[in-house]
């Protein structure tokens, strides 16, 4: 605790000592939620949507209505369109309540494909043909990020100027 | 320089995703200092998350005011700092600092000899720092947990006199180290 001890004027390391204890207990004492930072990053992706038309944002070009009224038993597909890339997905229902996600891109492209569902993200990777799939995701609003590998993990990928991610809108999956 | 912030502020290019999409890759670095000076004003837990969580939302629409990367802490733990009077103001939710995170600490006998000495410490640190004046509570903590190069920035922005902060910085640790002499001498 010599942080904390008398110490010389103007000794700073010390200050910054002091501050990081400071900061390790109330990060020991008063923990951020665990769950805060998903649930911050959902919110502000369905924020993002609203006020931001010209990102790199996918959009549905099958009827949404086709979704809102799938049969349960039936697998449904959704298409979305962005300037790069087209995604399309197809929905099961597993019989456990949950669904699973199939999802193709296009061109094909090694991917890191994210699902942000309401308790928090879940990664996958398309593979050289764009082929991804999420077995079992709760049933809920969800949507895709889909970011171009990073460096190493996809070769078909070369760093251009900056990595680049296509979102879609929030989806319900039924 | 940040290359994420210089990322998301004053960006043109057009390879970079939305700013949805930048700042959602900004959210779980800056949240913890958000989330602890939104708590450092009082506010209970749940007032605490739906601040932070307001402040990130409104960024969407401010980044075109935000100039210089440096300038992205000090906007936001301006921003969460305002909501939070706002809000503790509007529901008169000011409350004394809870204790009930004491309970949160591991049993020492349970766990090694540095950890138990750790979690002593920590609890003197806590007994300390709150016979501070409240000010000084409040501006401790939140400096704790502003990174270091934004600092001054965010400083100027707390409402206090250009160039007093650092000394008021330095009394209240110094008051701090007084206050820790007086605890250790108590057990």
């Amino acid at each position: 605790m010599s942080a904390l001890k008398p110490r010389r004027r103007g000794d700073d390391p010390d200050d910054e000592q002091a501050l990081a204890m400071i900061r390790s207990m109330f990060e020991a004492a008063d923990p951020v939620p665990a769950d805060l930072v998903d649930r911050i990053r959902f919110s502000v992706a369905l924020a993002g949507l609203e006020c931001d038309p010209d990102s790199e944002l996918a959009r549905l070009s099958v009827e949404e209505a086709a979704l809102a009224r799938g049969a349960p038993e039936e697998s449904r597909t959704i298409t979305f369109d962005s300037s790069s890339l087209t995604i399309m997905i197809r929905i099961d229902s597993n019989t456990d309540g949950t669904v699973r996600v199939d999802g193709w891109l296009a061109p094909p492209q090694r991917c890191r494909v994210e699902i942000t569902l309401a308790d928090g993200p879940v990664m996958t990777d398309a593979d050289a043909e764009g082929r991804f799939a999420f077995l079992s995701v709760p049933r809920g609003t969800a949507r895709l990020v889909v970011r171009q590998a990073e460096d190493g993990s996809g070769e078909t990928q070369p760093e251009q100027s900056g990595a680049k991610a296509v979102t879609t809108p929030a989806l319900m999956l039924l | 320089m940040d290359e994420q912030l210089a990322t998301v502020v004053g960006s043109t290019s057009a390879r970079v995703p939305g700013p949805a999409v930048a700042v959602d890759e900004l959210v779980p670095r800056h949240t913890p200092m958000l989330w602890h000076v939104a708590r450092a004003t009082g506010l209970s837990k749940q007032d605490a998350e739906d601040v932070v969580q307001t402040v990130w939302v409104s960024l969407l629409s401010h980044l075109d005011t935000i100039r210089a990367p440096e300038a992205l802490t000090a906007w936001l733990v301006t921003a969460t700092r305002r909501e939070a009077w706002r809000v503790s103001e509007a529901g008169r939710k000011t409350r004394p600092a809870d204790n009930e995170w004491l309970l949160a600490i591991p049993d020492p006998k349970a766990n090694s000899e540095e950890r138990a000495l750790l979690a002593e410490e920590q609890r003197t640190l806590w007994s300390a720092l709150h016979t501070l004046p409240e000010r000084c509570q409040e501006l401790l903590r939140i400096v704790a947990f502003v990174p270091r190069p934004d600092y001054d920035m965010v400083a100027e922005r707390l409402g206090m006199r250009r160039g007093s902060v650092g000394p008021t910085r330095l009394r209240c640790l110094d008051k701090l180290r007084v206050a820790m002499h007086a605890e250790e001498g108590r057990i």
